[in-house]
């Protein structure tokens, strides 16, 4: 029992304090018996007041605090710390959240916020007379990571990570590396292609032999906890010897009689059940698509280096932190959508395989292409559909190949019909460069976009334009181009295996923009790249090295200290009555025999402290350290005194 | 007293000590390499600590900058000088540096100040306070704000008149005007540059009237209005300390303008002037506000779905470029303007102040600080990144890496991303050059 | 309005840290309003409730439980469904027998982003709470 407690009140500089009356709920907390302190402050987490803490603390022998402030996902490390460098256990601090769960809930009564904050305060201090000193536990962690997704920030952030000298297993879904950058020819700003960039970091990646690198591999099952993830990763076999010969695997896929459409230059081209995607492309082995395969045998006839007879595999891995770096899809058009169906409206996508695949002449479907139409903020800022955030890399995106196209054919024509350009930073350049070259634009109403239809087998766009006093305009286009956004990479079931929350936009969700963005609440989990959000390759090297950094403090030391928050046994009242053992997630629990009684041994370094025992113990022998029944009932009781 | 030019040596010298440059030294600093930050404020924290709320989550800036902060002053690796310059950076043979450190008196020995203020009440010198965009006063001897890390007083030496009243006041008796200039020899394995931004000085524009009509401020001075640190506790136009009810903002004020010489967008003030939208719509329940615009930058994550909620409280949004303001009697503004969306007619309105959403723009002089080798600049004068495809924080000079706007526009979450970039990079380049001195 | 809020009924939430509490958060973030008596407990994880901690909330004088479940998003596995339904099944059972009408515990999934849904369990369950008054 605590009997001498500070309680802090913060303003937050008015975010509470112009909702709640702060200095009422200090006057309250400090006719409670117990509460030796109760001040308020215009910021608890600013230096001065985080000092005064901790000289309270340390020379008013304070043996328990209470901060109300914002969420505790913010701060409740800042306090935590504070406690610990004072010489109070943190467990003996408790964090009152009445800002995001009071005066902000409640801003439009202010008089029932204040009543509710002395509830949430008299609860906090309620629970911290009952708190007890806890220890962490101290657990060993692998010192290895794995990777997820080999597009070039997982590429990138294995490399980095690597280089800090740990070992990596950095897993591909696909055959082959790169992502969605290795479709990508000339890039905005710089000489070096999508593809040179894949080859430069696949180069690095194979040159450090604490990389290990699974193609065809799926993540199908996530055990344990951070610093100790058990991963079942499930391998496709490529059909094809690692040791193969070129010259065989080249007239094998010659032989294939089956072709399909080639996703890699979407769709706009076919390529054979046994393919590559590119001369270049690593690993350099081609792979057979068992979905199309018809087993036909043709190619086995030609190379020696086929081999039906390999098999699916599942690999067991153990790592402390698992770095996920999954992507992004380009948005496909629903049916109609701006045009999808006519056989003259590609994806800009598509568009960019198209420049890079025609020599001197832009020629689509046999057609020469002159007039261009680019639809921008197809799939993004929808007002009727789901997407309703900017992709952020289109529009620059569009304008660079409206440059590169200009440059490749003089004659051509660009249009854009845009929804307000964002080339942000120093990519206006690309928009003035773009306008210089003599390309129009033209701008859409947010509720009237474009409009494309067909008239005696002609496309015309038609917009009602902002930019020319509100004119109704009609371009007839030889190719309209729909600028797709970016959405999260379509998965099977990584999302599904590894928990990580996504936000509105179906993005996973880091715990906070600028505190922790790139970790996620699970522990031990961190996001890099286009998976978190829509990026450019720049933004996403960032946010790859950033989670690279993270990682690498998770694991570095080879030990971790876990909270003690865990399930104990009371070994007078326990009757092994079995039901606990199932509910258990982790089998952290087991029977044992003390003084002739068998009773349930909790194994410490296995319990995460998810509490799904507690309930069902019929003899009401399971408390959770931290939530005991004394904790839990005197704050019930206080947040209705 | 400390001795004039000791040499110091530590793993990492970290130019600049605003968010970018704190967070780079806690990431190296929390795997255990010593860093030492050279501030030429008086406070860490840069410009982040001075804003109000931030976009687009609309978290108060000190909440999230103090912890940080003090983070920062209390990490045993982390030495942190202010009021500090480094110049004269060396790369030697070996791949380490060599740099001046020069700190500039604050005529107040640190250690012994409480920052009582006692000083601030007796100091009878009056100028404006740089730390408030010259919105209200501040004294010659004076603590820089009220949440400035390290909270101390500090005597602006320009401006004193060497009267003595703040020596007889201190209780601590820690004013000394004999301090003097310090400087050091800093052996340092890495250099992280994280120099921030200026902002646009509107004057240069002077249509806008920005320094002649009273109710024409910028966005800074707004930020410091909204602030909870604010000098005032309502927003106040500055005329007559009237409230005001229809306030413009006038976007692209010194970005994408070629005629000032920064053709580029600055990435931000789109979105902070929505964001101050949303805040006056709070502040001021009956006021109107228009931002003037040009196209509105929303593209991080969780801009859009921002500025449509911008929309849909009511702040009024115009396409449509400012040609000119024009000052009425009572302090009222005139815009002429082209209103784009509006069917491009020539329009005039009336408002009764004008925020100028102030572009961004790289501080001068950091190429300067390298001795032997070029720090080369990109078109804009932004630290130019060599590699910036895979390793975005990479300089010209091996071993040196930029973290945060200094490398070009970008808001708060980019800049802490491009910082945890620039300290994986530097704890590299570290490890490497650990492991050749070994292997010598 | 002052004398519906007199009679507010008192409502407790158990939220779980990591999924449902950050809902409940970010309702606050975007000011999304919801009847003021709600009042939480942040537990890890919504199967971890015992029922006995629900009992006693109404023994004294909670009107309401509402227990904002993780669902399938729960980190701790997919179990958790099926046991905080079983928790709230066994709670209800005995809340019969001592005479407390069962549909007095609700139960939902909350996701971290379900702050609309929150708010709008919140309202329903405040109405309904307060036609049985």
């Amino acid at each position: 029992m605590k009997h001498k407690i500070g309680v802090y009140i913060c303003h937050c500089g008015g975010n509470i304090s112009d909702y709640v009356d702060v200095k009422r709920v200090a006057e309250e907390m400090a006719k409670i018996e117990g509460v030796e302190i109760s001040v308020d402050t215009i910021f608890a987490c600013a230096d001065s007041s985080q000092k005064q803490i901790a000289n309270d603390i340390k020379e008013k022998g304070i043996d328990g605090i209470v901060v109300a402030s914002c969420s505790p996902k913010l701060h409740y490390p800042t306090f935590s710390s504070v406690a610990e460098h004072a010489g109070l256990n943190k467990y003996n601090y408790v964090h009152a959240n009445i800002r995001e769960q009071c005066s902000w809930a409640h801003s439009d009564n202010k008089p029932k916020a204040t009543e509710k904050a002395i509830q949430i305060v008299k609860a906090a201090i309620a629970r911290v007379k009952e708190s007890e000193a806890l220890e962490t536990i101290e657990v060993d962690s692998q010192k290895i990571i794995a990777v997820i997704g080999a597009g070039v920030a997982g590429m990138r952030a294995a490399d980095e990570l690597a280089d800090l000298g740990i070992k990596v297993y950095l897993i591909e879904r696909e055959f082959f590396v790169g992502g969605r950058i290795a479709q990508l020819d000339y890039l905005c700003s710089t000489t070096e292609t999508g593809k040179e960039l894949v080859t430069r970091l696949y180069e690095k990646i194979m040159d450090n032999p604490n990389i290990t690198l699974f193609t065809g591999a799926e993540v199908i099952e996530k055990k344990g906890s951070i610093g100790n993830f058990n991963l079942k990763v499930k391998i496709t076999p490529r059909y094809i010897k690692n040791k193969c010969k070129k010259d065989e695997l080249l007239k094998a896929i010659e032989v294939c009689p089956v072709e399909v459409l080639d996703e890699f230059n979407f769709g706009i081209t076919k390529r054979k059940a046994i393919y590559k995607n590119f001369p270049s492309e690593y690993p350099q082995i081609p792979t057979i698509d068992s979905k199309n395969c018809t087993r036909c045998g043709e190619c086995e006839k030609v190379c020696s280096s086929i081999d039906f007879s390999q098999k699916e595999e599942v690999l067991d891995l153990s790592v402390g932190s698992i770095l996920v770096a999954t992507g992004f899809d380009p948005y496909t058009p629903k049916e109609n959508e701006f045009g999808w169906g006519i056989d003259n409206v590609v994806t800009l996508p598509q568009f960019r395989r198209i420049i890079n695949m025609c020599d001197d002449k832009l020629v689509y479907n046999g057609k020469k292409i002159k007039h261009i139409a680019y639809i921008y903020c197809v799939g993004s800022r929808q007002v009727d559909g789901e997407n309703k955030y900017c992709s952020r890399y289109c529009c620059t995106a569009t304008l660079y190949t409206s440059i590169l196209t200009k440059n490749k054919y003089k004659d051509v024509q660009s249009y854009h019909f845009t929804r307000g350009i964002r080339t942000y930073g120093k990519q206006e350049i690309v928009y003035d460069k773009s306008s210089r070259q003599g390309d129009i634009f033209l701008q859409s109403y947010e509720d009237e976009p474009p409009m494309i239809e067909q008239k005696k087998g002609k496309t015309i766009v038609k917009i009602n334009d902002i930019l020319t006093n509100k004119m109704e305009l009609e371009v007839e286009a030889d190719l309209v181009v729909l600028v797709t956004g970016i959405e999260p990479r379509k998965d099977t079931n990584i999302s599904e295996v590894l928990k990580i929350p996504k936000g509105r936009d179906k993005f996973y969700n880091e715990i906070h923009m600028k505190l922790r963005p790139v970790e996620t609440v699970i522990d031990g989990v961190t996001i890099a790249g286009a998976c978190q959000g829509p990026k450019n390759i720049m933004e996403s090297m960032n946010s790859a090295l950033s989670a690279a950094a993270k990682s690498y403090s998770i694991v570095n030391k080879g030990k971790l200290n876990l909270p003690p928050i865990i399930a104990v046994v009371n070994k007078e009242t326990c009757t092994w009555c079995n039901k606990c053992l199932d509910a258990c997630p982790y089998d952290a629990i087991s029977k044992i025999s003390e003084n002739g009684k068998d009773i349930a041994f909790v194994n410490e370094s296995v319990c995460k402290g998810c509490g799904m025992c507690l309930p069902v113990c019929e003899s009401d022998s399971l408390e959770l350290l931290g939530y005991t029944n004394h904790e839990i009932e005197n704050m019930i009781k206080a947040l209705v005194d | 007293m400390p001795e004039n030019n000791k040499t110091i040596e530590y793993d990492a010298l970290i130019i600049g000590g605003g968010i970018a440059g704190g967070e780079a030294a806690l990431n190296l600093a929390n795997v255990g390499y010593k860093v030492l930050i050279v501030e030429k404020d008086l406070s860490i924290g840069g410009k982040m600590i001075l804003l109000s709320k931030v976009f687009p989550t609309l978290d108060c800036s000190a909440c999230i900058t103090t912890p940080k902060v003090s983070e920062i002053m209390r990490h045993p690796n982390i030495t942190v000088f202010t009021s500090t310059q480094a110049s004269n950076i060396i790369k030697k043979d070996d791949g380490t540096f060599e740099a001046t450190i020069t700190k500039q008196p604050r005529y107040v020995i640190a250690e012994d100040c409480t920052g009582c203020q006692l000083c601030e009440q007796a100091c009878p010198v009056s100028v404006d306070d740089q730390f408030q965009y010259n919105l209200v006063g501040r004294k010659a001897a004076y603590i820089p704000f009220s949440i400035a890390s390290p909270r101390i007083a500090a005597i602006d030496i320009a401006n004193c008149t060497l009267c003595g009243a703040c020596e007889r006041a201190c209780p601590t008796k820690c004013i000394d005007f004999t301090q003097t200039v310090e400087t050091y020899s800093l052996k340092a394995k890495t250099v992280i540059i994280a120099t921030g931004f200026q902002l646009f000085d509107p004057t240069l524009i002077p249509r806008y009237g920005y320094g002649k009509f009273k109710n024409v401020i910028t966005a800074m001075q707004m930020e410091r209005q909204l602030a909870p640190t604010r000098p005032f506790n309502t927003i106040l136009r500055p005329s007559d300390g009237k409230m005001p009810d229809n306030i413009a903002y006038i976007l692209c004020t010194g970005s994408r303008d070629k005629t000032v010489g920064n053709p580029i967008c600055s990435q931000v003030c789109c979105m902070y002037s929505t964001k101050q939208a949303q805040l006056l719509m709070g502040a001021l329940p009956m006021a109107d506000i228009t931002l003037y615009y040009l196209n509105i930058r929303a593209f991080g994550k969780g801009f859009n779905e921002f500025y449509a909620q911008a929309q849909a409280m009511g702040v009024q949004f115009t396409k449509g470029k400012v040609a000119k303001i024009t000052e009425k009697e009572n302090g009222n503004l005139l815009l002429r303007y082209e209103d784009i969306n509006g069917g491009g007619v020539v329009k005039e309105t009336e408002h009764d102040m004008v925020v100028l959403s102030v572009g961004i723009l790289p501080n001068q002089g950091i190429a300067e600080l390298f001795s032997n080798d070029e720090l080369v600049l990109d078109p804009y004068n932004y630290i130019g990144q060599s590699d910036f495809l895979a390793s975005p924080a990479q300089t010209s000079i091996k071993g040196v890496f930029v973290a945060g706007v200094a490398s070009g526009p970008m808001d708060i979450p980019d800049s802490i991303l491009s910082a945890g970039s620039a300290s994986s990079d530097a704890a590299n380049y570290i490890r490497h050059l650990n492991k050749k001195t070994v292997s010598v | 309005m002052t004398v519906v809020n007199q009679n507010l009924p008192k409502i407790l939430v158990f939220s779980t840290e990591k999924i449902s509490d950050p809902a409940i958060d970010m309702a606050g973030l975007l000011k999304l309003h919801y009847p003021p008596k709600v009042y939480t407990i942040v537990v890890p994880c919504s199967s971890a409730i015992k029922p006995k901690w629900i009992l006693k909330a109404f023994e004294d004088g909670f009107d309401g439980v509402f227990i904002a479940a993780d669902g399938t998003d729960c980190p701790y596995g997919e179990s958790c469904v099926e046991k905080t339904s079983a928790l709230v099944q066994n709670t209800q059972d005995k809340m019969k027998t001592k005479g407390i009408e069962p549909a007095k515990l609700r139960m939902a999934a909350i996701c971290s982003v379900c702050s609309e849904a929150f708010v709008k369990q919140m309202k329903t369950f405040t109405e309904y709470l307060v036609n049985q008054q």
